[in-house]
């Protein structure tokens, strides 16, 4: 690497100093933990509104979305940052399309192959990742223009920001609209005897809509931030 | 800016890398995933005559496979009820009203159940699934929906056990001898049908579900209608 030379230059050796920047420097730990909460892909950027009401009346139903979509993030973030260089611009978009789609198609036959009962229950909606606005959003807004490790950082941060949500949600309509948890009941028989009823709205989008108000209402009034 | 050649160069690389990733990955899992399908089905006709545990423990993969082999056979029986000698693998699904699959389960050379599959629409989607009756061709043992796209938490309740269990015990035709079918009510049996002899013709809605209930009352009298004929022959 010619170390020899640039340790006789001071200037040199903060040069070749930057790109070896550690794994988690402050640019790169912001990448990560930016879309979990001050830039939340659900609830502020409001992207991915579609599949987060549909996959969420169970907690298992979300977390397994939320673990295809941060697969799928992450690694579509990779591929296309790896090839940053090479994309021709004229034809970017589709490229990147083609890349999501392969790894979505990939998700989709793995479920099918070795978790066949919650492949059911998402049935479409793991093919409509491909068209989950987050993922083709963080490949043109970062991938493009970041570094492999960066842009995996931002890929995981994004996926995992989607999936905090997801899993919000989930646990509050599950509770509520079903009585149960993961499939185990926990609002005890007595309460039911008592007159308690599950709640029909939360088994349905608009319950889910309500519930992603509350979140977005929470957060805002905790950070401070968009406030007007 | 990149040439018009690159451009087409690296368009060609992208979509033969893609393409070869999920050919490769599609054939190595085709088979499990058929193998899957095929468990599906087989766990779902086995439940609906009943059997969805050994020993207090839900079934294995094994277990599906060991009992399936054992005790259900199938055959394939005409419009008029009478059997036929094909079999059920050359039946095409498609093909309406000609020849109905059936398959039986037999315990020790004596037919415990009769298993046929319904489907039908309900709300939003084409509900599959299998209606197990017992040997006196009028009482139903069980009914299974292993698809669906109904809400989940409502028409998706339909594959809970709680609704299922329902079913059994119910009866097909009245007194006479015609088919009566089952009919979902809205609401619970209790409360609707006020003549107790005629409860055991009905069961309990899901609350929010009255469409889907209404679908499946209604499929589920096409669907024994076809069989009609043959559990007639039984009956006598």
């Amino acid at each position: 690497m010619g170390n020899t030379e640039i340790t006789t230059t001071p200037e040199l050796k903060v040069i070749d100093a930057k790109p070896k920047e550690k794994l988690f420097s402050r640019k790169n730990k912001r990448a990560l933990t930016d879309p979990l909460s001050d830039n939340n892909p659900i609830t502020l950027q409001v992207l991915g509104i579609c599949s987060a009401l549909a996959v969420t009346v169970q907690v298992k139903t979300a977390l397994v979305m939320s673990l295809a979509v941060i697969f799928v993030v992450s690694l579509s973030n990779v591929v296309i940052s790896m090839m940053r260089k090479q994309i021709p611009s004229k034809i970017r978009i589709i490229v990147e399309l083609a890349v999501i789609a392969t790894l979505v198609i990939l998700v989709d036959q793995i479920l099918k192959a070795y978790m066949y009962d919650v492949s059911k229950k998402l049935s479409v909606f793991v093919g409509l990742i491909i068209t989950n606005c987050i993922i083709m959003g963080r490949a043109e807004a970062f991938a493009l223009q970041n570094k492999v490790w960066p842009s995996f950082l931002d890929g995981l941060g994004n996926g995992l920001g989607y999936g905090l949500i997801l899993t919000v949600i989930a646990f509050f309509r599950e509770i509520f609209g079903s009585g149960t948890l993961l499939g185990y009941q926990v609002v005890p028989q007595a309460l039911y005897n008592a007159g308690y009823e599950n709640i029909g709205l939360m088994v349905l989008s608009p319950g889910a809509f309500i519930l992603l108000g509350l979140i977005v209402w929470v957060q805002r009034s905790i950070t401070k931030k968009y406030v007007e | 800016m990149h040439k018009n050649s690159f451009t087409l160069f690296f368009a060609a690389i992208v979509t033969i890398v893609c393409s070869l990733l999920l050919a490769g990955a599609a054939t190595l899992l085709r088979d499990r995933q058929q193998e899957n399908v095929e468990l599906d089905k087989r766990t779902n006709i086995l439940a609906s005559a009943g059997m969805t545990e050994i020993n207090g423990k839900p079934l294995t993969r094994a277990d599906v496979l060991r009992i399936y082999e054992e005790q259900i056979r199938s055959m394939v029986i005409d419009k008029n009820g009478n059997k036929t000698d094909k079999s059920i693998d050359e039946l095409d699904p498609k093909e309406d009203g000609e020849y109905l699959p059936l398959y039986y389960c037999v315990n020790k050379d004596s037919i415990e159940s009769y298993i046929i599959p319904i489907s039908g629409k309900g709300l939003w989607s084409t509900i599959y699934g299998y209606l197990a009756i017992e040997p006196d061709g009028k009482t139903v043992k069980g009914i299974t929906f292993y698809q669906h796209g109904e809400t989940p938490g409502l028409g998706g309740e339909i594959e809970k056990e709680w609704f299922t269990n329902n079913f059994k015990g119910k009866q097909i035709v009245d007194e006479q001898g015609n088919l009566t079918s089952i009919t979902v009510v809205k609401g619970s049996v209790k409360d609707k049908i006020s003549d107790v002899s005629k409860r055991k013709y009905y069961v309990d809605g899901v609350s929010g579900a009255t469409l889907t209930g209404r679908g499946l009352t209604k499929f589920l009298k096409e669907d024994l209608e076809k069989y009609e004929p043959f559990f007639k022959k039984i009956r006598k």
